[in-house]
């Protein structure tokens, strides 16, 4: 892991971790007093009174059919005089019944265990159970004693009200004893929720910003191979953000690092083939003169009558001016490559570099023709729109009669009898201005391309090898390039690329 | 590997830390057909607050789990477990247990409670819960309640509110486990005693 990486995901989980960590601080306080509020010592009161309330109810109710009992006793004493008197006894049980709505039933036994007299409420038809007992009573009527059971009943809802509102009232205090525990349970509840929040936005942002720190690592780990010199790399920018803009600058650097090495290699390789041609010129064109004169005063001095070594004389003074003329014309060349000056830019349209081309053509076709001309068709055409560049008029021209006139001699050596094409044009593209050449001659083989712009490397059995070195050096010094592929008529094809001043 | 030696070494510790903590009681243990009956007391499970709440006339719990382990272990072999509902009757005098679907009528709270919690000759597992393990050393764990609130009354009277509330639930679920806990609990073993042969 990077250490911006490191940096980005501490920033990540610090930002999380502040603000889900006050989140819960916060609630902390939110929560007690919500829970302080929602269970508190007089609701608490309240319910268990409530309980009270219920119980009390009941125990009213069971005084009451205690009452209603002692009722029974009372009025059957105060009413029947003996044993034997049943249909008093029977009319005063039916109006108790009907007076006391808790009593059921009511049985009355003789002191001998015979019931005399009873009265029972219909069943109930509802569905409400009723909890009922039977209390037990005796009475003193006459000299005998009755056995009075009167049965009395409640609702068991009573009952299972009491019950109900005494769990309520139950769990409620628990709650209530339990107050800062329970409160505690929802922070700490809340408080792991919300860590796992955290790590789970940890882990997105994790891996989010791993996308975006790796990319910035791969910069940094190319510019260090960059700053080793390995002008080689390329980084991939697919998405659409900042940092691929940042990418896409980058590349652009890199590869403008490279063709300037490039070119600046080139041109120091030049320079010192400049410097070699301008040694070699000196050294061979100074002997050169004495060499031709003194083979002219050999042939010239001869006195003697031996007409044969007269003929070896002149024959050998032939060759020897004739080799020494061609030296004569390879230091000139090796001479005008030694002082090619630099290019002086200045703004001009590449068209007028295309019809300056186009005005010397004839005498190209001439002097390949060695006097007729050379049966090669020449096609020249430029942009109708200006293609504004830097150049020097002279200096690329002179570049460019070097490539025009190998195509014409390609074409020609290829197609003698006719039928040889050459086209030159130019035209714009982009952020560029191209002046391309091609022809239909045999072309150069691949293997041959990278070496064809090198001085001296030449496959003609007249060639110095100076004419691409020299276009090349040219374009290089226009901040151009020039680059060599197969044309699609077969034969070679030269591009020269030259930086536009303006957007056309 | 390192790890879970660790791990099951801290079991064992703790387990045998729990164990020797735990008191140890007179529980009178007599083998029946090759299953265990064990008698004990767990009335002072009734301290004055329990008697004032089982005299409250309200429906209230007493249960006691009885269960056997090895010893140095907390595997249960087998377990038995037996619940009083006892109510005060508030209509006529007297308490109402009800154990299972039978009710049973005593006149005191004292009645009550040798009925519930003086255990007497309670099996405790079935024959093959003690098979092939002859010799080996065992305990009773007995714990004695008053008033748990079971699962199921505690889940209808704390309910979590209606909505998509995440913490809700979870928090609901801790807080039950916390507030239906008994309100009085009386834990014990017995001595460690041999399976008989």
């Amino acid at each position: 892991m990077s250490r911006f990486e490191r940096k980005i995901l501490f920033a990540i989980g610090l930002s999380v971790f502040l603000a889900l960590g006050g989140s819960i601080f916060l609630a902390q306080g939110a929560l007690r007093e919500v829970y302080q509020v929602g269970v508190n010592e007089r609701f608490g009161a309240e319910l268990v009174h409530g309980v009270e309330a219920r119980r009390a109810q009941l125990m009213a109710l069971r005084s009451s059919t205690e009452l209603a009992a002692d009722a029974v006793v009372w009025s059957v004493e105060a009413t029947v005089r003996s044993e034997r008197d049943t249909r008093t006894l029977g009319s005063l049980l039916e109006t108790l019944l009907e007076r006391y709505e808790l009593i059921q039933a009511i049985r009355v036994t003789d002191s001998r265990g015979r019931e005399i007299a009873g009265v029972a409420r219909p069943a109930a038809t509802a569905g409400q159970p009723m909890r009922s007992t039977v209390r037990e009573r005796e009475a003193t009527v006459g000299n005998g004693t009755l056995r009075i059971a009167v049965e009395v009943a409640v609702p068991e809802m009573y009952f299972a009200r009491l019950q109900q509102a005494g769990e309520v009232a139950d769990v409620y205090s628990r709650l209530q004893r339990q107050s800062a525990s329970v409160s505690d349970i929802y922070v700490w509840v809340f408080g792991v929720l919300v860590f796992i929040v955290i790590v789970v936005a940890f882990l997105i942002g994790a891996i989010l910003s791993r996308r975006v720190t790796r990319r910035v690592t791969a910069l940094a780990d190319a510019s260090r191979k960059v700053g080793a010199g390995d002008f080689t790399v390329t980084l991939p920018t697919s998405a659409r953000d900042e940092i691929t803009e940042l990418t896409q600058a980058f590349n652009a650097m890199v590869r403008d690092l490279r063709e300037s090495r490039t070119r600046i290699e080139y041109l120091q390789r030049i320079s010192a083939w400049q410097d070699f041609a301008r040694r070699l010129a000196h050294e061979i064109k100074n002997p050169l003169t004495p060499i031709q004169l003194a083979a002219q005063e050999l042939a010239e001095t001869y006195s003697g009558d031996d007409e044969s070594y007269r003929r070896k004389l002149e024959h050998a003074r032939a060759i020897i001016e004739e080799e020494v003329a061609t030296l004569r014309r390879l230091v000139g060349e090796f001479s005008a490559f030694a002082k090619l000056p630099s290019a002086d830019l200045s703004s001009a349209d590449l068209c007028e570099l295309i019809q300056a081309i186009e005005d010397s053509i004839p005498a190209m076709l001439e002097d390949v023709g060695h006097g007729t001309v050379a049966p090669v068709e020449v096609r020249v055409s430029c942009a109708t729109r200006p293609i504004p560049v830097r150049m020097d008029l002279m200096m690329l021209k002179r570049g460019l009669d070097n490539i025009v006139r190998n195509a014409i001699e390609a074409a020609y050596s290829a197609k003698p009898s006719g039928g040889g094409r050459v086209l030159v044009r130019g035209y714009a593209t982009g952020d560029k201005g191209f002046v391309e050449v091609r022809d239909n001659g045999p072309g150069i083989p691949e293997e041959d391309w990278d070496r064809v712009f090198d001085p001296y490397y030449t496959t003609k059995t007249e060639g110095t090898g100076l004419g691409l070195a020299i276009v090349k050096k040219v374009v290089l010094e226009h901040r151009g390039e020039v680059r060599l592929d197969h044309a699609p008529e077969g034969g070679a094809r030269f591009r020269i690329e030259l930086p536009l001043t303006e957007s056309r | 590997m390192k790890y879970w030696i660790s791990a099951l070494i801290s079991v064992v510790a703790t387990v045998a830390y729990a164990q020797a903590h735990l008191p140890a009681r007179d529980i009178r243990v007599e083998w029946d057909r090759g299953s265990p009956k064990v008698s004990f007391s767990a009335k002072d499970l009734a301290d004055e607050s329990v008697r004032q709440e089982l005299s409250s006339g309200l429906r209230k719990r007493l249960q006691v789990t009885v269960s056997a382990h090895f010893k140095g272990s907390n595997r249960r072999m087998a377990v038995r477990q037996f619940t009083c509902d006892v109510t005060r009757d508030l209509w006529e005098d007297g308490y109402v247990v009800r154990i299972g679907t039978g009710s049973l009528r005593f006149k005191t709270l004292d009645q009550t409670l040798d009925h519930c919690l003086s255990v007497k000759g309670l099996f405790v597992g079935e024959p093959q819960s003690y098979a092939s393990k002859e010799g080996r050393e065992i305990y009773f764990y007995v714990r004695a309640e008053f008033n748990p609130i079971s699962k199921k009354q505690c889940q209808e009277l704390i309910r979590p509110t209606a909505g998509d509330d995440p913490v809700g639930p979870i928090t609901i679920s801790i807080v039950r486990r916390r507030i239906c806990q008994p309100e009085r609990t009386l834990e014990f073993r017995s001595d460690f005693l041999k399976v008989p042969e």
